[in-house]
């Protein structure tokens, strides 16, 4: 079980996104992508779950290859890697013409869910299991019935969570999922992402700036740059590194550290 | 100098490059929507409510439009029919016109105005804050789920609308031409059938199915590949427009040849059988 990049490269037009990049997440890992805008952190999320399709290179999802599923045939397994991985996009990317609830309800209803655990859900078991989801978010049930604009910025994160975690991924990506928002829920997200991680142990990628965040929470941690990996190793590897932009993010976030703050 | 020239014609050709590389897009993405729509089942409920949708959405302007479309075409004609003593003609040539070319154009631009721009949007914007990729990503196709009963919608109802659109563009013909140009509303009706037939109808029917499929195809492909932001909708929803027009114009001149091709064709074949035969 593990998601693994082998050599893959990504343009759009000219510019080169990612220029042979490689590594692997073992089960029950979290993993941080670090690395300034636009070095192609979320072009790699958005390859595992095979919404964008490399120009070389393999992308392995437990025993599916993802990067050879672009063909006629490999489409129809597409859905299948997909229900393994759960993404939290960058927004909250919550359908607009739905409510909360349907919103968290709609991996639930896929034929997809239905065909992975073998029965259709009644109406009883999808409330059930939303509002379990959304209890793991700690959201109240009253947002339910309200549609995503009628809600704060910081609950509509929550609750493109809560959706993510509903039909139950063994993978959940994150892209940057505290942009947006302010010190306060930014906290309190990155509080929750540590508490999921832990809680329901999946193999989680996190997309960020936040180096802070990437130091407490994160069994290994990867630098991109310029569309190649620049290092990838445990936290306490990280701190000691001599790469200068390591360095520099690492100096960035010291001063946002509490005094008395270890990697124990 | 040489490369002036060359800049000079590279401007030129990029415009006409440019509308050629979206139409191959379009018929590629019209492609994928019919084979998923083959593949799958199940979208009933949605179309009949995309349907609903669309129709309500416009149904005021078409009638309004409509019987304007109407009243202008028989003030035309009449003006010139006078010039010739042929009022009697009126109603037929009317009904014609409108049912076989103006009714069936002026709709389609309507659908592209309000349901084209409100499709090419929403899609868009859906694209842009990532709601497209959030719909994959839980395993579910967002041609199955988003572009199909849009799509259909989009072409069922301009079907709808264009009915009650030449209906009242007929009535308003009749109450115009009886007001203004003080025809006799039985002598208008009477020459109807000499001029419209089933042709006709069958006409209007193939055209307009032709331009809402442009409309339907062009406003779910701009809305559906749009890229950068809120600037990025604004483009995708102006290109759908300039695109949907001109494709409209040259659709019309197509079927147009086409239609006419298929009519004489016909004519000729009926004619063979009854020398043959009769």
């Amino acid at each position: 079980m593990s998601i693994r990049f082998e050599n893959v490269y990504k343009s759009f037009g000219p510019k080169k996104i990612l220029d042979g990049v490689s590594f692997e997440v073992k089960k029950g890992q979290v993993l941080f992508i670090l690395g300034k805008s636009g070095m192609g952190k979320s072009v790699t999320l958005k390859h595992i779950i095979g919404v964008l399709e490399p120009d070389a290179g393999k992308i392995f999802v437990d025993q599916f290859e993802v990067s050879s599923l672009f063909t006629e045939e490999g489409r129809e397994l597409l859905p299948k890697v997909r229900q393994r991985c759960g993404m939290v996009f960058q927004h909250p990317a919550l359908l607009d013409s739905l409510s909360n609830f349907e919103n968290i309800a709609f991996g639930l209803r896929t034929p997809q869910y239905r065909e992975k655990i073998g029965k259709t859900l009644t109406e009883a078991e999808i409330e059930a299991t939303v509002l379990e989801k959304l209890r793991l978010v700690h959201l109240d049930p009253e947002i339910l019935p309200l549609f995503p604009y009628e809600v704060s910025y910081g609950v509509q994160k929550r609750v493109s969570m809560a959706r993510t975690l509903a039909p139950g991924p063994d993978y959940l990506l994150f892209d940057e999922p505290t942009t947006g928002l302010d010190p306060l829920s930014t906290s309190s997200i990155n509080e929750l992402i540590s508490e999921l991680s832990r809680k329901l142990e999946v193999t989680s990628i996190i997309v960020s700036h936040d180096m802070a965040c990437a130091l407490s929470i994160a069994d290994q941690i990867l630098f991109l740059d310029q569309g190649k990996v620049l290092l990838m190793a445990p936290p306490k590897t990280v701190v000691k590194s001599e790469i200068p932009l390591v360095k520099e993010f690492f100096e960035e976030t010291l001063s946002l550290l509490p005094p008395n703050w270890s990697l124990e | 100098m040489n490369a002036l020239l060359k800049k000079g014609l590279e401007k030129s050709i990029d415009p006409i490059m440019d509308v050629l590389h979206e139409f191959g897009g379009a018929w590629i993405f019209l492609g994928k929507v019919i084979k998923t729509f083959r593949r799958t089942s199940g979208y009933r409920k949605a179309i009949i409510q995309q349907v609903a949708e669309v129709s309500t959405r416009t149904i005021s302007t078409v009638i309004f439009a409509g019987i304007f479309v109407g009243a202008i075409l028989v003030l035309q004609f009449d003006t010139m029919l006078r010039r010739f003593d042929a009022e009697a003609l009126l109603g037929g040539l009317n009904t014609s016109a409108t049912i076989r070319e103006v009714g069936p154009l002026i709709i389609s631009f309507l659908l592209a105005g309000k349901v084209g721009a409100y499709t090419t949007a929403e899609l868009a914007n859906m694209r842009v804050t990532e709601q497209i990729d959030a719909i994959e990503s839980l395993g579910t196709d967002p041609i199955q789920y988003l572009i199909i009963p849009r799509f259909f919608g989009v072409v069922l109802s301009s079907v709808v609308l264009l009915a009650i659109g030449l209906s009242v563009s007929v009535v308003g013909a009749i109450l115009v031409a009886q007001s203004f140009g003080g025809i006799n509303i039985y002598q208008y009706i009477a020459s109807i059938p000499r001029f419209a037939g089933a042709w006709t109808l069958f006409e209007g029917l193939v055209r307009s199915t032709i331009f809402s499929t442009i409309v339907a195809t062009v406003s779910t492909f701009k809305g559906y590949t749009a890229s950068g932001g809120a600037r990025g909708v604004g483009k995708a929803v102006t290109q759908s427009a300039i695109y949907i027009n001109i494709y409209i114009v040259l659709g019309n001149f197509i079927s147009s040849s086409l239609l006419e091709w298929i009519h004489d064709l016909t004519y000729f074949v009926i004619g063979v059988f009854e020398r043959i035969f009769l």
